[in-house]
């Protein structure tokens, strides 16, 4: 049985609320875990993968002991049409060696297993637990009010000196306390993914990979028939990720259903002998914050702060370290408030200088205006997908033409689909835009 | 495009997801008429992955089947008249991955 107060409650047992456990814990803070789910990760999806970067700061030996799927050596883009696809990748030997680059996770493990490193250095994790609202105290007559603490679903309060939000995309409470205002379509991707089964050992054959050696394949172009997004394949142990999605905005403007979109992915020729004989074991699906630099939450108040997707801290693909990160910045700035004894916004400050310093926030900073173009010509990747294809089809295909006759066939189909110019502006946003994906 | 993935010649998604289920529905259409007066397309039919809204012509409302939630949050961020509430399940219910 728990207590009613703690030093510090978090909300949400994701990677952000995980890592903040954890070191809270370490540094002898009283620490309430609250998770809605049956355990961590139960309710979580993602991709994907896990960088090690980001990792290895919170647990660093985590190679011996997290559960990790496969170390990805292979990163490809597809091109996709239809009926053929144009692929950029790069492999990397050294990353099958240690320390390694990035891995292949399954949440409902992953995540599992950090909340479980937080429970060891002492946080209390309460799990089928869902917080309703914040308790808000004032301290002065001439002080704002400052939260203190957590009212559960069954009416229960439970106290501390400082709340986290670690709650994910949706958000609730970040919006209940007014730290996050505009909540719309544009603002999400939605995604939605598959779990297949396929023996280890076809695995590896059919991805040519050896081992433990994993890869991950962005899609573009074809996969979301128009609207902007991406698929991608990941490859597990014994298990392929297949998702797909795109903003939430665009299915509903191109009449779109992402599961639909999905099942025509799985049956397109190259995709299909990948997954060929496999067996569905999950179908999930969740949306992505993505509204960039200008719709961060307001990350901080008198007795809370706000992490990860609740702060819709996600740069490009960087969603679950930018997470993590910041669930360390903020365990580091609430152990330095306990040690002054003081909780207030001016205080608790020191997170918003942690975030505006680290990778992730800078890259969401330079990408502010990236997303624009595709705001303004959302076909553009499909444009870019089509050409390629079209071009390269011509270059490949024998016909007893001279090499002249070869070009000349290329430009015509490049000056078909649309003007050079436009095509010339499309590559090189489409350059700015995947520079962080 | 056609909207036949969920079509009963094909496979039906949901069976790969396990819910617990609540007693009380955590979805709701907040008022009726505003899907009669003003929605054209009722888009939450299409966009919702677990294809939790359907609209009946004959009761002349979207109806929600809560069970088929998977909880991926679109559903109040995509009506175009901010015309759902959505709630988590209590704890410990609703959706749940574990393999």
């Amino acid at each position: 049985m728990g207590h009613d107060r703690y030093d510090v409650i978090i909300v949400g047992s994701g990677p952000a609320g995980s890592t903040a456990a954890k070191i809270c814990a370490e540094n002898n803070l009283t620490v309430a875990l609250i998770e809605k789910g049956e355990f961590p990760g139960s309710k979580n999806m993602f991709g994907g993968s896990i960088f090690r970067a980001a990792l290895e700061e919170i647990v660093p030996d985590f190679l011996e002991k997290a559960p990790i799927e496969r170390k990805v050596v292979r990163e490809v883009l597809f091109f996709m049409e239809a009926d053929s696809i144009v692929e950029m990748g790069f492999t990397s030997y050294k990353f099958a060696q240690p320390p390694y680059n990035t891995f292949t996770v399954i949440r409902s493990r992953f995540d599992r297993w950090l909340a479980g490193i937080a429970e060891k250095a002492g946080a209390h994790l309460m799990n089928s637990t869902l917080v309703e609202d914040l308790i808000y105290e004032k301290e002065s007559p001439f002080s704002g009010r400052k939260v203190a603490g957590v009212i559960l679903e069954d009416g229960r309060k439970i106290y501390s000196d400082v709340v986290i939000l670690a709650e994910g995309a949706m958000a609730d409470l970040t919006r209940k306390a007014g730290l996050r205002k505009k909540y719309s379509a544009d603002l999400f991707t939605l995604y939605v993914k598959e779990l297949i089964a396929l023996p280890e050992e076809v695995i590896n054959a059919r991805f040519n990979l050896e081992r433990d050696e994993g890869m991950n394949i962005g899609m573009v172009g074809y996969p979301t028939a128009g609207a902007i997004g991406k698929g991608g394949i990941w490859v597990n142990k014994d298990t392929i990720s297949i998702i797909v999605g795109a903003y939430l905005n665009q299915l509903i403007k191109n009449g779109l259903n992402p599961y639909q979109l999905l099942c025509r992915l799985k049956e397109h020729p190259a995709i299909q002998r990948l997954i060929q004989g496999g067996k569905t074991v999950q179908y999930m699906s969740k949306i992505i914050p993505k509204g960039g630099y200008d719709n961060i939450a307001e990350l901080y108040d008198d007795g809370i702060i706000v992490t990860g997707d609740a702060a819709m801290l996600v740069s490009g693909r960087h969603g679950t370290d930018a997470a993590m990160l910041s669930g360390k910045y903020a365990a580091e700035t609430v152990i330095q408030a306990k040690a002054k004894g003081d909780f207030s916004k001016k205080t608790l400050s020191a997170y918003e200088g942690k975030i505006n310093s680290s990778f992730f926030y800078k890259n969401l900073k330079i990408n502010r205006r990236a997303a624009d173009y595709y705001k303004k010509y959302p076909d553009a990747d499909f444009l870019i997908s089509k050409i390629l294809n079209e071009i390269t089809f011509e270059f490949f295909k024998e016909d007893n033409k001279t090499q002249e006759e070869k070009l000349q066939m290329m430009f015509e189909k490049l000056r078909h689909i649309q003007p050079l110019t436009k095509s010339v502006k499309d590559f090189y946003n489409a350059a700015l835009n995947w520079r962080f994906y | 495009m056609q909207m036949s993935a969920f079509d009963k010649n094909k496979e039906n998604p949901l069976q790969h997801v396990r819910i617990k289920l609540a007693e009380k529905s955590h979805i709701k259409i907040k008022d009726k008429n505003t899907c009669i007066d003003n929605c054209e397309n009722k888009p939450c039919t299409y966009y919702c992955p677990g294809r939790v809204f359907s609209w009946s012509g004959e009761k002349q409302a979207i109806i929600v089947d809560y069970s088929r939630c998977i909880e991926c949050g679109a559903c109040p961020w995509g009506c175009p008249y901010d015309n759902i509430y959505w709630e988590f399940p209590p704890g410990g219910y609703g959706v749940h991955y574990e393999i």
